[in-house]
């Protein structure tokens, strides 16, 4: 059994989409456990939402970094 | 059914790219315990790149330690 291109293509798209849920759950937990100190408003206080902001980008330039100098 | 050489193959470079993926995950997650102690800024702080930096290696130490530690013992 060959593996088909198409096959290949199909088994990467996969993986990208559960890396995406896997990532989503992550940083939903993550972000909230550093950003949500008190207890939780009707809405986002204009802080939680910067800290969320933040939070999110820097753990992803994290990874980046982290990425980087694991090709060593 | 054998496993012909080009489904071995591709299963061992998915297989090595999962392990990796998984190591960054790892070490992401352990590094951002360690390294940001308060609410996240708009970017890192030097404190916190040098942090980043320096857990990095020394985990990448570590391991290389230990794998000597356990090949000496054999």
């Amino acid at each position: 059994m060959d593996s088909s291109p198409e096959l290949q293509r199909f088994l990467e798209q996969e993986k990208q989409n559960m890396m995406m849920k896997e990532l989503v759950g992550k940083l939903t937990s993550i972000c909230w456990d550093k950003c949500i100190t008190s207890a939780p408003g009707s809405k986002f206080s204009s802080g939680e939402s910067t800290c969320l902001t933040n939070c999110t980008q820097r753990y992803l330039d994290m990874t980046m970094i982290i990425a980087k100098r694991l090709q060593m | 059914m054998d496993a012909s050489p080009d489904l071995q193959r591709l299963l061992e470079q998915e297989k090595e790219r999962m392990m990796v993926n998984e190591i960054v995950s790892k070490l992401t997650s352990e590094c951002w315990d360690k390294c940001i102690t308060g609410a996240p800024g708009s970017k890192f702080s030097s404190g916190e790149t040098t942090c980043i930096t320096n857990c990095a290696l020394r985990f990448l130490d570590m391991s290389q330690l230990i794998a000597r530690k356990l090949g000496g013992s054999q």
